[in-house]
């Protein structure tokens, strides 16, 4: 019983950074029908710039800074590989475009920080916390309460605020938001900034954890976040969370009880459970308009 | 106010508006009828930005909106309550109306008093002033086209497009949208409505077009269209 609730612990924090990757997914997915297939890479980059950061100003001032990078990052990403075929209506140019600059981010970070993994400093202590025999490590925390709070804020973000609305109003009926004034494509753009930052901090929170990173970092990373975004519904919120809970725990137990060399295959089964079951996702919402 | 020279636009390689023009005056309400497929929403289309025209020219006061995307357009102020109501199902009434005073509260356009309009649709349109809460998506159809015309008038235009407002409503419900109509005239919202009520359309109207196969067929003032003997044949004779 202990051993399941220390698996089930363990396997939250992981499954948060699947979930805050997924969420990215969502964000450019619904103002767009796009998704950036260099999630991974914006994180990976993000996890980078940060440990930079961090030898110069330390982890919690380098943190503002790693959001801004991602934002500018993702805006850079939609305005070169994505927006010229969403403009010529192109099914699959976006797909190539973001593949190919995802390989170019990886080679960029290879070029400046080199091919070898660097050790990533942790801002907490290092000792567990132990709770009724489960340990659970403060950068786990820092995880769970990282990715769940800068989800919180998007989420505020959408429904409070105008230029919020004017994101859902985008996602809602494209041709509609551009008769109130909103300039669509600039609100593609502004999704794909998020969904960068959403990425890049999950990239400084995930890094303490694994202690060494490298410019390969993303690439896994970015394909379970995929499946957890399919498994969760591109359309919803919430899945994305049970998805990425659900994904993380599968993995500690294959790990524990099976062996730690076939964790990345839960991930991988799910994403074709789910597209052969349910192509929507478990918590989609059925996607026929209203005419 | 608002003036069309030439105007062609189409889909692809097929014309469907032939050198189009008209105009509308300050505070008129103008009315454009014709049969399905004459190409009334493809006029409106174009007029917004929703649809880049192929040539010709529109003018919203001195301004050339010709081939302007449509956030554009609605920052110069000409607001378009599209076909089919498009209202955002899933955000609240009152998000709508938020939403259609965009340009304003961004600062693209004059704010103005924004709570000051806010009243003047809910009190034009009480039954959304019950339902501000609720998601656009559970609207009724009538309740729907309330709120896509109240949203157009959140833009506080200089001009305001109606696309068959009254598409799909019972018939007690388009009573009401034309008496909206008839009070948004007498507050002096310069209006360019269509209809495929032709009879009710020219009631309301200070003047008229009737379209056809994306031509002009007949122009005038409505009071004068609604008696003459073609336009009666064609458009008005038995239906609805
Ligand atoms: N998206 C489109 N793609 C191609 N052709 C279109 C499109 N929309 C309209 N058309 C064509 O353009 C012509 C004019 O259509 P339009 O919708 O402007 O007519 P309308 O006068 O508004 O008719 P209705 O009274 O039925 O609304 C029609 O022949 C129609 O088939
Ligand atoms: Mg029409």
């Amino acid at each position: 019983m202990q051993i399941l609730l220390q698996l089930i612990a363990s396997g939250v924090a992981v499954g948060m950074i699947y979930a805050a990757i997924a969420f990215g997914y969502q964000l450019t997915f619904a103002t767009s029908k796009t998704l950036n297939f260099g999630q991974g890479e914006a994180l990976m980059l993000g996890a980078l710039v940060g440990l930079s950061l961090t030898s110069w100003l330390g982890y919690w001032a380098m943190l503002p800074l790693v959001l801004l990078f991602g934002f500018v990052q993702g805006a850079i990403v939609e305005r070169l590989g994505v927006r010229p075929s969403i403009k010529i209506k192109s099914e699959f140019g976006w797909i190539m475009a973001t593949i190919a600059l995802g390989i170019i981010f990886k080679n960029l970070a290879e070029i400046v920080w080199g091919r070898e993994a660097l050790p990533f400093p942790s801002p907490l202590p290092t000792d567990a916390y132990v709770l009724g025999g489960v340990r659970i490590l403060p950068v786990e925390l820092l995880i769970v309460v990282g990715a769940l709070g800068m989800m919180l804020a998007v989420e505020f973000f959408n429904r409070k605020s105008i230029w919020g609305k004017a994101v859902r109003a985008t996602a809602n009926d494209r041709d509609a938001a551009g008769l109130m004034g909103i300039n669509t494509s600039q609100i593609i753009t502004l999704s794909y900034a998020v969904s960068s930052m959403t990425a890049a901090l999950a990239g400084v929170l995930v890094a303490p954890r694994i202690t060494a990173i490298d410019a390969n970092l993303g690439a896994v990373l970015g394909l379970k976040a995929f499946a957890v975004a399919i498994i969760g519904g591109l359309e919803s919120g919430l899945g994305v969370i049970v998805g990425g809970i659900i994904l993380g725990v599968a993995e500690t137990m294959t790990g524990y009880y099976i062996s730690t060399g076939y964790k990345d295959v839960p991930g991988l089964v799910l994403l074709l459970l789910v597209l052969m079951v349910k192509p929507s996702g478990l918590f989609g919402k059925a996607t026929i308009k209203k005419v | 106010m608002l003036q069309v020279e030439k105007l062609v636009a189409g889909y692809g390689k097929v014309e469907v508006l032939h050198a189009l023009d008209f105009k509308v005056e300050q505070g008129q309400l103008v009315t454009l009828i014709g049969s399905n497929g004459a190409g009334k929403t493809t006029t409106m289309r174009a007029l917004s930005g929703m649809l880049v025209p192929t040539s010709g020219s529109i003018r919203l006061r001195d301004k050339e909106i010709a081939g302007l995307p449509s956030h554009a357009v609605a920052k110069i102020g000409l607001a378009h309550s599209p076909e089919g109501r498009r209202v955002f199902a899933s955000l609240s009434v009152d998000e709508n109306l938020q939403l259609g005073a965009f340009a304003r509260v961004t600062g693209a356009r004059p704010k103005g008093e924004l709570q000051r309009d806010f009243d003047r649709v809910y009190t034009l349109f009480p039954r959304l002033a019950e339902r501000r809460k609720q998601y656009a998506g559970t609207l009724s159809g009538g309740e729907q086209q309330m709120l896509a015309m109240g949203r157009a008038l959140m833009l506080n235009p200089e001009i305001l497009l109606l696309d068959e407002p009254s598409m799909g409503l019972a018939p007690r419900l388009v009573e009401e949208v034309f008496k909206t109509i008839r009070e948004l005239r007498a507050a002096g919202v310069t209006m360019l409505l269509v209809e495929q009520f032709a009879a009710a359309a020219l009631e309301v109207a200070d003047y008229a077009y009737v379209m056809e196969n994306g031509h002009i067929r007949h122009q005038g003032p409505a009071s004068q269209l609604k008696t003459d003997p073609a336009v009666k044949a064609a458009y008005l004779g038995g239906g609805h």
